[in-house]
């Protein structure tokens, strides 16, 4: 620790150099923790849904496929179930627009029992339920399109040929890393219209549509039941007209990431071509003041500093700077993603964003790996440099 | 002028430096290439799927193929219209239905795949359809073909395997092929009987493709689609519904400005350190030359110089670096249909583009304070230097 | 006479520049009594710099035996002689050669870094040792806050923080001007007379050279002359 003086000074001898390397590797991996973040919140969010003891069944064949709805009431009429609810997908226009935010339909009486994180006042609860074409929405979603509790919210089917007169009845509160931007309304009110309009048209292409649950979300008494829940439900409708799939949230949120596929290999390769990249560039910075110091090490090396102790000093000075670029950039970005919500800017691609905190201190892991791996070759040029060509005048 | 081959000596006399920082920007605009080359390669799979006389038709109302169905009786009296292109075979028109099933990878995962229902007109409807390997399939034998950058990613997903959707659908793969690098190159296309039957939606197509006999005839068939009592149909013409779909290619193109321009204050920065060095080992040269009379301007010009052919020496071996990646292709999520695309590599204008503006921006910006510091030396001062 | 310091027996040095053997110093042989100070003189290329880097433990002779203070340099491994000379010697440079990122202290403070010494005795030492060189106020300037003088006086500082047993100097004077360099020759006396160091010094110029009790003269890699000062020009004087 006596040598930190000289490490520190050293590295502010050229605040120019120091400066530009610390930015780039900061600013390197900031862009790594946008990357990494991206999946790793997804991954955590998905985890912390386990405590919940939630399955979700869908067809086997996937989301084109259905659910009879009156599957709900056989599902959470099975032993240690505590509640179950449609999670039928919308996909509507909203002022004729495509939008980014899910719409769905559910049972108003047990969504709130099901989604148990998801909170919302007892009074507004009691609206929701009351009223057929009621709705509650999101925080985040409220904020963006400026909706209070009263206004209309009416969406234009895209999948589904029937439009929706919603009244948002409630605003619900939720925990940071769940979707903030949905719509949740009566499942009967939009069956309802599928229905009648069956039955008016006699058309075909909502055969499909009445009737059918989507997804069904179930909430289990504990964790122990999850599992065998999950078989049972599928052997029960096996040799049925529509088998199912049914899996624990937890694995249900990656089946989606892993339907990402490729994305995360490029994200991946971008990042190592980042990290080799910067191995180069602090690698050349170090080398660089190292090359004009050489008279400095040899008059250290003179006075009886030994090889160990200059290659720690050079390397301590190279994981410094380096570390102080990945704190910049790594808890910078984890502190300025903290404060600032970026979901809206992204069009609702991303309901919420964040860096956790494995992937920060990973990052700063990789920044101080930089910073040794890139200062390893100067360190050892200059422990075994030569002290009479280094203390030779220069004439 | 200070001549220019004094920079070139100087870059390669500190060749070790020169080489990091190449190497060192040169990965970083190639990252940048390659993330552009997809997007290039997204836009041009929406942009080549259109011909100008082409007409989807889709229900009024639904923005996409995978939720546009409507009933099948319907698209029988389309394909009898008035106008719509003819050649020895009947009517360039073709209903189809997609169904998007979740499929297993070879790696054990899963993800959702587009299958979709043709008639034979849909390969006429298609740019450049081509079989590349094995045969096409034989109507109503259960055989399908695979877009070729599908071929080998799932359980069953060869020529004389068989693909396996849940309990009922199940295809033989008879053959691969291409389409012009449509989006039709994410697709299993099988025939659009055997579709119908396996997922019990017989009575309904997705969409029809129509291709009209000439731009008089588009304009009429529009009209009568939308309008006529039987249809109230939306006939979209294809190139602007592709360009609806672009939701996808939006949000990468903004991450991948995002990340180029990361990128390239990074690599401005790592080219900066280079010129400050260069700047600073030569500060005695520099006191000689404005010695000998050369201006400010001349030796301000000449650190530009240098640092200019520094980053296109990156730049250039960056975009180089990327020309493998034309057999690149990812495959991941449509946000919209959660269905699996194939995104290809495409080296293009915009890769050049990136590549050009992350070489100048380093060269210029980065090279820019090193040589105002060069300039502002003062000549007796830079001679005293040791 | 005191007991022997410096002791070279058939000392010979060899460089290799590619295939060509450079002989540097051929068949030297020397002894300096503790306590003396010693000149070394010559042309550019003599050997004068290669003689004092053997004695000082920087470089190792090709043949014969160098032994300081009764210690045998050849037989020491690399990290021994590095701690050898952390112990034993003393450096002051043409060019100075202070850490310029360091202030005046905490550069006399580097070689007492490398002791177990706690944090206030190496204070004590740093503040005796720029007491000896006159150096007081001026602690906490950098390098280049200081004049020519000054900095070579830090430099001395640094060399005797440690209390060495030999003080080596390759042409101290060599970049001031006279009267500067007067002061610092007079301090290297004192140090000589007052603390007892052996002084090796080289130097290209007779006035300093005057000043040593000693003067050797090299060239060719060969002792041509060895004079000893009867009446050393000194401060005193």
């Amino acid at each position: 620790m006596k040598y930190l003086t000289y490490i520190l000074r050293n590295a502010r001898r050229n605040p120019v150099r120091t400066g530009l390397t610390v930015a780039s590797i900061a600013i390197s991996m900031f862009l790594m923790m946008i990357l990494t973040s991206f999946f790793a919140a997804m991954q955590e969010a998905n985890s912390a849904s386990k405590q919940y003891n939630r399955i979700i069944v869908m067809n086997a064949n996937g989301f084109a496929g259905q659910v009879p709805i009156a599957r709900v009431r056989q599902v959470e009429a099975m032993d240690g179930v505590v509640a179950a609810t449609p999670f039928s997908w919308y996909g509507g226009k909203y002022q004729n627009q495509r939008v980014l935010f899910a719409q769905f339909a559910v049972d108003a009486d047990k969504v709130f029992d099901t989604l148990d994180e998801y909170k919302l006042a007892p009074e507004q609860l009691a609206a929701f339920k009351a009223e057929k074409s009621a709705a509650v929405i999101g925080p985040k979603l409220a904020r963006e399109y400026n909706l209070k509790i009263g206004d209309p919210m009416p969406l234009q089917g895209d999948i589904y040929p029937v439009d929706l007169k919603l009244n948002i009845r409630g605003i619900y509160e939720s925990p940071r890393n769940t979707d903030q931007r949905m719509v949740l309304f009566h499942y009967d009110y939009l069956d309802d219209q599928l229905r009648q309009l069956g039955s008016t048209a006699g058309g075909s292409s909502s055969q499909t549509a009445a009737g059918n649950a989507g997804i069904v979300f179930v909430k289990c008494k504990d964790a122990a039941t999850t599992a065998n829940l999950c078989k049972k439900i599928d052997d029960e409708y096996r040799s049925t007209d529509f088998p199912t799939r049914t899996q624990t949230e937890e694995a249900f949120g990656q089946m989606f990431s892993e339907m990402m596929g490729g994305l995360k290999d490029i994200v991946y390769w971008i990042g190592c071509a980042v990290v080799v990249s910067l191995l180069f560039v602090s690698g050349n910075a170090m080398a660089m003041a190292m090359r004009e110091r050489t008279t400095e090490v040899a008059v250290l090396k003179a006075i009886g500093f030994n090889r160990g102790l200059v290659l720690g000093i050079v390397l301590a000075e190279a994981v410094l700077v380096a570390g102080l670029g990945g704190v910049l950039g790594t808890l910078g970005s984890k502190a300025l993603f903290d404060i600032v919500d970026i979901s809206p800017f992204t069009g609702g691609f991303l309901p919420f964003f964040y860096v956790p905190w494995s992937v920060a201190l990973a990052g700063l892991g990789v920044s101080l790996f930089l910073g040794f791996a890139s200062g390893l070759v100067p360190a050892v040029l200059a422990a075994n440099s030569s002290v009479i060509n280094g203390l030779r005048k220069v004439v | 002028m200070i001549p220019f081959k004094y920079n070139v000596r100087n870059l390669r006399v500190r060749w070790k430096t020169t080489l990091m920082t190449v190497l060192g920007t040169a990965l970083l605009v190639a990252s940048s290439c390659i993330l552009f080359g997809l997007v290039e390669g997204l836009e041009h799979s929406l942009k080549v799927s259109g011909d100008p006389l082409d007409l989807i038709v889709l229900r009024k109302g639904a923005t996409a193929e995978t939720t546009g169905g409507f009933e099948s009786k319907k698209a029988d009296e389309l394909l009898t219209l008035n106008g719509i292109l003819r050649d020895g075979e009947g009517p360039v028109a073709a209903k189809e239905l997609l169904n998007i099933a979740v499929a297993e990878r070879v790696s054990g995962t899963f993800n959702n795949l587009i299958i979709r229902g043709v008639q034979p007109a849909s390969r006429k409807l298609r740019p450049d359809f081509k079989i590349v390997a094995g045969r096409d399939f034989e109507t109503g034998k259960g055989e399908c073909i695979l877009a070729k950058p599908l071929a080998g990613m799932h359980k069953g997903g060869q020529i004389g395997g068989e693909l396996v959707f849940g309990e009922k659908e199940r295809y033989r793969v008879v053959g691969l092929f291409t389409a012009g690098g449509s989006s039709a190159e994410s697709e299993i296309w099988a025939d659009l009987k055997d579709v119908e039957r396996n997922t019990g939606r017989d009575g309904s197509v997705s969409c029809v493709q129509i291709r009209a006999a000439g731009p008089a005839e588009f304009d009429q068939l529009r009209k009568e689609i939308e309008d006529g009592a039987q249809f109230r149909l939306a006939a979209h013409p294809e190139s602007e519904y592709f360009a609806t779909q672009s939701d996808a290619s939006t949000f990468f193109k903004a991450a991948g400005t995002m990340i180029a321009v990361l990128l390239t204050f990074g690599a401005m920065f790592a080219a900066a350190n280079t010129m400050f060095s260069a700047v600073k080992s030569r500060t005695r040269e520099i006191g000689t030359m404005r010695a000998l009379g050369f201006s400010r301007g001349d030796v301000l010009l000449s650190f530009l110089g240098e640092s200019l052919l520094l980053s296109l020496l990156g730049g250039g071996i960056g975009l180089l670096a990327t020309l493998p990646m034309s057999l690149l292709s990812i495959e991941t999520m449509n946000g919209n249909t959660f269905a699996s695309v194939n995104i290809n590599f495409r080296f293009g204008w915009w890769v050049m583009a990136v590549a050009l503006t992350m070489t100048l921006v380093m060269g210029l910006f980065g090279g820019m304070l090193p040589a105002l510091r060069a300039v502002r030396l003062e000549v007796i001062a830079a001679l005293r230097e040791l | 006479m005191a007991a022997s310091s410096i002791e070279l027996r058939g000392v010979e040095k060899e460089y290799r520049r590619d295939e060509f053997v450079v002989p540097v110093l051929s068949d030297l042989d020397l002894t300096v009594a503790e306590g003396e100070y010693l000149a070394l003189m010559g042309p550019s290329g003599s050997g004068k710099t290669t003689l004092l880097n053997l004695v000082a433990g920087l470089d190792v002779a090709t043949r014969g035996q160098v032994i300081v203070h009764g210690q045998d340099l050849g037989r020491l491994s690399e990290s021994e002689i590095t701690r050898w000379r952390a112990n034993n010697v003393g450096f002051i440079f043409q060019t100075y050669n202070l850490i310029p990122v360091l202030t005046a202290s905490e550069n006399v403070e580097l070689p007492l870094l490398l002791t177990n010494l706690s944090r206030k005795r190496r204070r004590e030492n740093v503040a005796t040792a720029l007491r000896v060189v006159g150096l007081e106020g001026r602690e906490h300037h950098y390098p280049r806050q200081l004049s020519g003088g000054q900095e070579q006086r830090v430099a001395i500082a640094r060399a005797i923080v440690t209390d060495p047993y030999l003080l080596v100097a390759d042409e101290p004077t060599g970049d001031l001007d006279r009267h500067t360099a007067d002061e610092i020759l007079e301090l290297l006396e004192q140090l000589n007379r007052e603390f007892q160091k052996t002084i090796v010094m080289v130097t290209h110029d007779p006035l300093a050279a005057r000043r040593a009790g000693r003067v050797l003269h090299l060239d060719k890699g060969r002792l041509i002359d060895d004079v000893i000062n009867e009446s050393p020009i000194s401060a005193a004087s």
